[in-house]
C-alpha cells in the first residue's frame, strides 16, 4: 500500500464523539450523513474510518446525550436519526471548552515566544 | 433503565446496530454507483471505506456490556469445557487443592472461633473488659479478677465509663431439679446492669432491672440462653414467670437472651444468668460478697463517648490503687482494661501460638497442593501447546490467552475450596470431638462469612499461584512448530522448572513429616509416662452437694452412705475420697516449716504442693506407699497429726534419714510423717520431681469419688450413679468418668497435634508422591524417543529403568538435603509441645528421610518400569 496518507488517522480520544455531538446540534442526522458531514466539514483532512462512527454513537446511546429513532429519510431511504439531547448539549459546552484551553496549552508549549491573544 | 431491563434491552440494540449498518454500506454503494462505478466495484469500495464490519460489531457491543462479565463467563464456560475433556487431571488437581484448601479452611476455623469473631455484644469497639494487673508478675498470673467490694468502687467512682457490669469468670456447675431428679447445667452471676452495658437485648421477656442486685435475696430471679430455652424448655413462648429449681432455690425466669449471644468468654456458655445479689443461695458462700480477699469478678465497661481505652484505663487504675492502699501488704495493682473478645488479651498469645503452628503447617500441606497443581498444569500446557498456538494464530492476544488460563486454574481452585469447605464442615466436628468430654467448656466453631472470605480468598491466591507461571509460559512461545506438531524436545528449562517445583514439595513435604514424627513419637512418650497412679479400672466421680445447701453433718452423713454402698457394688475392690485429683486444673499450696531448712525472704515458710485425701487413697488409686502406712480413719479426726509426703519431699528434707516420724510444722500445725509415697506427676506429665505431701480429708463438701473396680469402669459408672440418686436425686455429679477419660486432659495438647501433624503429614506424603511420580511419568513420555534410540543401540532394560530412576532420586535427594536443613530450624519452635524427645533427634531426621526416599524410590520406580517397556521400534517409528 503506497504511502500517501501520512496524517495520523487515529483521533485523539472523544474527539469523534465530539464531532458528531456538533453535528448533531446544527442538526439531526443517521448514521451515513453525519459521516458525509464531518468528512466535508474538514476538507477531508480527517480521514475518519466510516464504520469508527457506530461505536462511538453507541457510547453517546449509553450515555444518553443522543437519542436515535427509526423514520423515513428527505430521500425516502428508512433510516436510523439521531438527535442530541440536553444532556448532550451540556456535555458538549464542556468538552469544548476544554478542548479549546487544552488546545491553547499546546500552542503555548509548541510556540513558547507567542503569548495567547488574550 | 434498570441492568434488570437492559438485558433484556441488548437483543434489541444489537439488531438495530447491525441493520444500521447494513444500511449504510447500502446508502455509499448506491452514492458510489451513482458516481459511475459498477455494482460490484462499489460494494467493495463501500466496505472498504467502512473499515472491518466485524470489528466494528464487536467494539459496538463491548460498550453495551459490563466491561468484561460477559467475556469472563465466556471464558468460564470454556475452561469447563476444557476440564470436563480432561477429567484424570481435573480430578487429581481439585482433590490434591481439596486437601490443602480443606485442612487450610478448618484450621483457620478454629483460629476465627477462638480469635477473630467477636463476641455478640452491641458496638464491641466501645466496650473493654477490666481486670486487676499487677505490674511486677508476668504473664496469666499478673491478671486478677476483682473483690465485690473492689468492683464496686470501680462501677461508683469512674469517671470514664457509662456503665461498668461484672461477671463471675467461672461459670458455676449447678443442678437444676426437674421432673424428680437433677441435671447438670451452668449458671453464671452477673451484675444487673451486665446485659444493658453490653447493650444486648431479649429475645423474650426483660433483663435484670437496675436494682435487682442491690436489693439482697428478694424473689430471685434468672435470664436463661437461648439454647436452654430451645433445647431444654422446648422453646415455650410462655416460660416467662415460669419458676425453674436451681441448687435447691427457685427462680423466676425473666427472660431469654439472643440466639446469637452465648456468652463473652469462648468455652463458657452459661444456660442461664442470675445476679449477684444471688451469690450466697447459688454457690452457699455467704461471706463472699463482703470479702475484700476474694477475687472473682470480671469487669465489663462501655466506655463514654470520646473517651479512650487508655484514658479509663488510668481512671481505673487511681481507684483500684485507692482499694487496695488500706492494705499495706498487698501488692500493687492497677486495673487493665483490653477490648472485649472471646479470648481475652492475656491469653491470646498462647492460643496464637497454638494455632499459629497448626496455620503454618496446613499452610505447608496448601503449598505441596499447589506444587502440584502447578505441574500438572504445566504438563498439560505441553500437550495444548497447538490449541494455544492456533489461538494466538487466530488473533487472540497474549492477555486473551494468559486471562483464559488462569480462568482455568482459578476454576479448579474454586472447585477444590469448596471441597476444601466440605472438607472441613465433615471435620469440624470430628476435631471438637478430641476435646475431651468431661471438660466442662462447649466451644462453637461456626462456619461463618469469615471462614467462607477465607476458602474463596486461599482458593483464589492458590489459583493465582500455581496458574501464572504455567500460563506466562505457555504464551511465550514461537508458534511454528507448535503449529506444525514439531515434538518439542523437552527444553531444559521447561523441566529444570518442574524439577525445582518438585524438589520444593519434597523439601517442605520433608519438614512436616520431621514435625509429625516428632510430635507422634513424643505423643507415645506422654502416654506411657508413669503418672504415678494406675491408669486402669478407676472410675472418678466428683460431687458438690454443698451447692444443695447441705449442712456439715448431712454431707458427713451423704458422703458416708456412698462409700458403704460404693464399695458394697460388685466387682469394686476399693473406694475413697479426696479433694483433689492429680493432673487435674486446682492446686493448692502450704508453707511449712522444716529444721534445717530457711523459706526465702519474704515468706513464712517453704512452699510446698499439698492435697487432702481420705483413707485408702493410694490403695484406690493405685499409689504405692514406700514406707510406713497408709491414713487411716482415726487420722481423720481433728486433732491428728499423720501426715503422707511423696519419696521426692522425703529425699529432699530428710535424705539418708528415716522420714517416718520426722516432724515438722504445716504452717501453725504440727505434723509427723505416718507415710511416704511413690512421687507422681502432680500439675503436668512433663514435670520434673515435686515435692507433695498428703493432708487428711477435711469436710469440705466438693469431693472426688474415686473406686477401684474390677466390673469394667462403664457399668460401675452406672452403678454409682444409681447410688447417688437412691441417696439425694438432686446431687447431680458434676464430672464421672473412667481415669483413661480423665487422663485426656493432661494428655489433650500432646493428643491433638500429635494426630494433626500426622494427618496433614501423610497428606503432604500424598502429595508430594503424586507430583513426584507426575514429573517422571511426564520426562519418560518427553524421552519415549531416546529411550528408543538408547535401547536399539544397545542399552538393556535395567540401564533404562536406572536412567530414569536417577533422575527421580536425585530430585528426592536435594529435597531432603534442603528438607533437613529446613527442620532442624522449623522443629525448634515445637519444643515446648514435645515430651521426652528433642527437636532435633536425629534418630528422628534419619527415619524420616529415608522413609521419605523409600516412597519417592518406589514412585520413581513405577514410570520407570513403563519407560523400560518401550518397544524401540515403535518409538522410532512414531517419529
Amino acid at each position: 500500500m503506497p504511502m500517501t496518507n501520512s496524517t495520523p488517522r487515529d483521533l485523539f480520544p472523544g474527539a469523534l464523539e465530539m464531532m458528531i455531538l456538533e453535528s448533531l446540534r446544527r442538526q439531526p442526522a443517521h448514521g451515513y450523513a453525519l459521516v458525509q458531514h464531518i468528512q466535508q466539514r474538514s476538507n477531508n483532512l480527517l480521514q475518519v474510518e466510516e464504520g469508527s462512527l457506530y461505536p462511538a454513537l453507541q457510547r453517546l446511546l449509553k450515555a444518553r446525550l443522543v437519542k436515535a429513532e427509526w423514520g423515513i429519510s428527505s430521500t425516502n431511504r428508512r433510516v436510523r436519526t439521531y438527535q442530541i439531547t440536553a444532556a448532550g448539549l451540556e456535555h458538549l459546552e464542556q468538552q469544548i471548552s476544554s478542548f479549546e484551553r487544552m488546545f491553547e496549552g499546546i500552542a503555548l508549549v509548541l510556540n513558547p515566544g507567542r503569548t495567547p491573544a488574550r | 433503565m434498570s441492568w434488570f431491563s437492559r438485558i433484556f434491552r441488548r437483543a434489541n440494540i444489537y439488531s438495530d446496530l447491525v441493520e444500521e449498518m447494513r444500511l449504510h454500506l447500502e446508502e455509499r454503494t448506491e452514492q458510489l454507483m451513482r458516481e459511475g462505478m459498477s455494482r460490484n466495484e462499489a460494494e467493495q469500495a463501500a466496505r472498504r471505506a467502512f473499515g472491518n464490519r466485524t470489528v466494528i460489531e464487536e467494539r459496538s457491543r463491548e460498550i453495551w456490556q459490563w466491561p468484561t462479565f460477559e467475556s469472563i463467563w465466556a471464558d468460564v464456560r470454556y475452561a469447563l469445557r476444557q476440564l470436563k475433556n480432561s477429567p484424570g487431571f481435573s480430578i487429581t488437581v481439585i482433590l490434591s487443592l481439596t486437601l490443602g484448601l480443606g485442612a487450610n479452611t478448618t484450621i483457620f476455623t478454629f483460629v476465627n472461633a477462638l480469635l477473630l469473631r467477636p463476641p455478640a455484644v452491641a458496638d464491641a469497639g466501645y466496650v473493654v473488659e477490666v481486670m486487676e494487673h499487677n505490674a511486677k508478675a508476668s504473664g496469666i498470673e499478673a491478671y486478677m479478677p476483682f473483690s465485690y467490694l473492689g468492683y464496686v468502687n470501680l462501677r461508683d467512682h469512674n469517671h470514664t465509663l457509662s456503665g461498668f457490669a461484672a461477671f463471675d469468670g467461672d461459670p458455676r456447675t449447678v443442678s437444676w431439679s426437674h421432673d424428680g431428679q437433677g441435671q447438670m447445667v451452668f449458671g453464671q452471676l452477673v451484675s444487673s446492669n451486665f446485659f444493658s452495658v453490653l447493650g444486648v437485648t431479649p429475645s423474650l421477656g426483660r433483663f435484670f432491672q437496675t436494682d435487682e442486685d442491690k436489693s439482697g435475696p428478694g424473689a430471685p430471679t434468672a435470664v436463661i440462653s437461648y439454647s436452654f430455652w430451645r433445647h431444654q424448655l422446648g422453646g415455650d413462648r410462655s416460660v416467662i414467670g415460669r419458676a425453674l429449681v436451681f441448687n435447691g432455690a427457685s427462680y423466676t425466669v425473666v427472660g431469654v437472651s439472643p440466639r446469637a449471644f452465648t456468652g463473652i468468654l469462648i468455652g463458657s456458655q452459661p444456660d442461664f444468668w442470675t445476679t449477684l445479689a444471688m451469690t450466697p443461695t447459688l454457690i452457699h458462700d455467704p461471706d463472699r460478697m463482703g470479702s475484700d480477699t476474694s477475687y472473682w469478678l470480671l469487669g465489663i465497661g462501655r466506655l463514654k463517648p470520646g473517651v479512650l481505652k487508655n484514658e479509663a484505663q488510668a481512671d481505673l487504675t487511681v481507684l483500684t490503687r485507692s482499694t487496695h492502699s488500706s492494705n499495706p501488704h498487698e501488692a500493687v495493682l492497677d486495673a487493665s482494661a483490653f477490648p472485649v473478645q472471646l479470648v481475652p488479651s492475656p491469653f491470646r498469645g498462647y492460643v496464637a501460638a497454638f494455632t499459629g503452628l497448626l496455620m503454618a503447617a496446613v499452610g505447608l500441606v496448601l503449598l505441596i497442593a499447589c506444587a502440584n497443581a502447578a505441574n500438572l498444569v504445566l504438563a498439560r500446557a505441553t500437550t495444548r501447546r497447538r490449541e494455544l498456538a492456533v489461538r494466538s494464530a487466530l488473533g487472540a492476544s497474549r492477555f486473551r490467552i494468559i486471562r483464559q488460563a488462569l480462568t482455568e486454574s482459578l476454576m479448579l481452585s474454586m472447585m477444590g475450596g469448596a471441597g476444601g469447605l466440605l472438607l472441613a464442615y465433615w471435620s469440624i466436628p470430628a476435631l471438637l470431638s478430641l476435646k475431651p468430654a468431661t471438660i466442662p467448656v462447649s466451644v462453637e466453631a461456626p462456619l461463618d462469612w469469615r471462614v467462607f472470605a477465607f476458602a474463596f480468598a486461599a482458593s483464589f491466591l492458590s489459583g493465582i499461584a500455581f496458574g501464572v507461571v504455567p500460563a506466562l509460559r505457555s504464551t511465550r512461545r514461537d508458534l511454528l512448530p507448535a503449529l506444525k506438531d514439531e515434538r518439542q524436545l523437552a527444553g531444559p528449562r521447561r523441566s529444570r522448572l518442574r524439577s525445582s517445583i518438585v524438589v520444593a514439595q519434597i523439601t517442605v513435604c520433608l519438614v512436616l513429616l520431621i514435625s509429625a514424627g516428632l510430635c507422634v513419637q513424643s505423643l507415645f512418650n506422654a502416654r506411657s509416662i508413669d503418672p504415678g497412679f494406675s491408669t486402669h479400672n478407676i472410675a472418678v466421680a466428683h460431687l458438690d452437694p454443698g451447692s444443695l445447701g447441705y449442712t456439715e453433718s448431712r454431707d458427713r452423713q451423704f458422703y458416708q452412705q456412698l462409700l458403704e454402698r460404693v464399695r458394697a457394688l460388685p466387682g469394686v475392690s476399693a473406694a475413697s475420697l479426696s479433694g483433689y485429683l492429680p493432673l487435674g486444673t486446682s492446686r493448692s499450696i502450704q508453707g511449712v516449716q522444716i529444721d534445717g531448712f530457711t523459706p526465702p525472704p519474704g515468706q513464712d515458710g517453704i512452699l510446698v504442693q499439698v492435697a487432702y485425701v481420705a483413707p485408702d487413697f493410694f490403695n484406690t488409686m493405685g499409689i504405692p506407699v514406700l514406707n510406713g502406712r497408709e491414713f487411716l480413719p482415726e487420722d481423720m479426726h481433728p486433732g491428728s497429726t499423720g501426715i503422707i509426703v511423696n519419696q521426692a519431699m522425703a529425699a529432699h528434707f530428710w535424705p539418708g534419714r528415716n522420714p517416718i516420724g520426722q516432724q515438722f510444722k504445716n504452717g501453725k500445725e504440727a505434723a509427723e510423717i505416718v507415710g511416704v509415697v511413690k512421687t507422681g506427676k502432680y500439675r503436668s506429665l512433663s514435670e520434673n520431681p515435686l515435692d507433695f505431701m498428703y493432708l487428711p480429708l477435711g469436710s469440705q463438701p466438693q469431693k472426688y469419688l474415686v473406686v477401684r473396680t474390677r466390673a469394667g469402669e462403664e457399668a460401675t459408672l452406672g452403678e454409682i450413679r444409681r447410688v447417688i440418686q437412691s441417696l439425694d436425686p438432686n446431687v447431680v455429679p458434676m464430672e464421672m468418668e473412667s481415669i483413661s477419660q480423665y487422663m485426656a486432659l493432661p494428655l489433650f495438647a500432646a493428643h491433638t497435634t500429635g494426630l494433626l501433624l500426622a494427618i496433614f503429614g501423610s497428606v503432604a506424603l500424598l502429595l508430594a508422591t503424586i507430583g513426584l511420580s507426575g514429573v517422571v511419568s511426564y520426562s519418560v513420555s518427553q524421552r519415549t524417543n531416546e529411550i528408543g534410540v538408547r535401547m536399539a543401540l544397545g542399552a538393556d532394560r535395567l540401564d533404562v529403568v536406572k536412567l530414569i530412576l536417577k533422575q527421580g532420586m536425585r530430585l528426592t535427594a536435594i529435597g531432603i538435603l534442603c528438607g533437613l536443613v529446613l527442620s532442624f530450624a522449623a522443629t525448634r519452635i515445637l519444643a515446648g509441645l514435645l515430651y521426652g524427645i528433642k527437636p532435633g533427634d536425629p534418630l528422628t531426621f534419619v527415619a524420616v528421610s529415608l522413609f521419605l526416599a523409600t516412597v519417592a524410590f518406589l514412585s520413581c520406580y513405577v514410570p520407570a518400569r513403563r519407560a523400560a517397556s518401550v518397544d524401540p521400534m515403535k518409538s522410532l517409528r512414531a517419529e
